[in-house]
């Protein structure tokens, strides 16, 4: 079994992984089990219905595509549930530090797309702009750093170091 | 991979997600410009309203600031000769007595609606971008000629953010 080195600045990674995964995977539980009325299209609290609070200042680009979903009930409902289930899977294994990099990757275009279509929202604060900003930077260090401790990629990275194209490896862990 | 590559990878990265950042942020709060938060008071577009010589006024309203949860509240609608002496006008005691098919929204989730309480009329909830179409009858036909359409929201206020909640409209023959 080759010998795993594990820096010290890869120790400390866990204290943000975890909460970053949570961030995502929370919103999950909140939709399935805290209040599961908000997946039920005839309900009023239906997240589809947060979607047109978006539209006004949307960023121009997408402000096309929110209205088509929106008019689209069928449409909307498939993109609520894909998007809950990417929250739940890719946030569980950011908490886990499963596959961390790639999770970095889809968690930051979740957490940037959003701050393109939600991001001008925020009655306290600038509220949205700095949560898609922080969760999206956070997540797209992990791409790079991966995390090496407290994680199953540890466990992963003794057996495989990656996936080898040609004289590189692609690391995964 | 050597120290040389590394470092430029991190620093390439470390651009991008400021760029990503500064980007959202004068996208959504114009922070680097003029800073704006939407949603701080309700403002609302009357872009698309029409009025015609047999009285009935077309009122296209959508709410285009303010809170995302509540709100915001129209409590009063006029039509305006040019200088600003009122040729007729709706309050939220009527307004809020309007039967609700007389409200066409453009998202079947989050309708705009009339809001009584008993016999007494508030005013139309119009939430959060959401888009309709009021439709208002004057009893007696409007002369030919230019008018002002304006709307007030519970809070007082006829404009918001520099921009005033009222459109011109031209009644021809």
């Amino acid at each position: 079994m080759a010998q795993v080195t594990v820096e010290e600045t890869q120790k400390f990674l866990p204290i943000l992984r975890i909460t970053l995964g949570w961030m995502f995977f929370s919103a999950f539980v909140r939709r399935t089990i805290n209040v599961p009325a908000k997946l039920n299209p005839s309900s009023s609290a239906y997240v589809g219905g947060k979607l047109i609070t978006f539209l006004p200042h949307a960023w121009g680009p997408i402000k096309p595509i929110l209205v088509s979903v929106l008019q689209n009930p069928g449409m909307l409902y498939d993109f609520i549930i894909m998007f809950t289930a990417l929250e739940a899977i890719f946030g569980l294994l950011m908490i886990l530090g499963l596959l961390t990099r790639l999770s970095g990757l889809v968690l930051a275009g979740l957490a940037w797309g959003i701050g393109l279509a939600a991001g001008w929202l925020g009655s306290t604060c600038v509220d949205e702009w700095q949560i898609a900003a922080m969760e999206g930077a956070a997540a797209f260090m992990f791409v790079f750093t991966g995390s090496r401790w407290l994680s199953v990629d540890y466990f992963l990275a003794k057996k495989w170091k990656g996936i080898k194209i040609g004289k590189y490896y692609i690391p995964l862990w | 991979m050597n120290g040389k590559v590394t470092a430029i990878i991190a620093i390439l990265a470390m651009l991008f997600a400021t760029g990503v950042t500064f980007g959202l942020y004068e996208i959504n709060f114009h922070g680097f410009t003029h800073l704006t938060n939407y949603s701080k008071t309700p403002a609302y577009s009357l872009a698309g309203t029409r009025l015609y010589s047999n009285g009935t006024l077309f009122l296209q309203i959508s709410r285009t600031a303010g809170p995302d949860t509540y709100g915001g509240f129209i409590v009063l609608v006029q039509v305006l000769y040019p200088n600003g002496s009122v040729f007729y006008q709706w309050t939220g005691q009527q307004l809020g007595m309007l039967p609700p098919s007389d409200i066409k929204n453009e998202f079947p989730l989050h309708p705009s609606k009339p809001i009584k309480i008993g016999n007494y009329g508030v005013g139309i909830l119009v939430p959060l971008g959401q888009n309709s179409t009021i439709i208002l009858q004057i009893p007696h036909p409007v002369p030919p000629g230019t008018y002002i359409v304006r709307v007030w929201d519970a809070d007082g206020q006829d404009s918001a953010y520099g921009m005033k909640f009222e459109i011109t409209v031209e009644v021809t023959s």
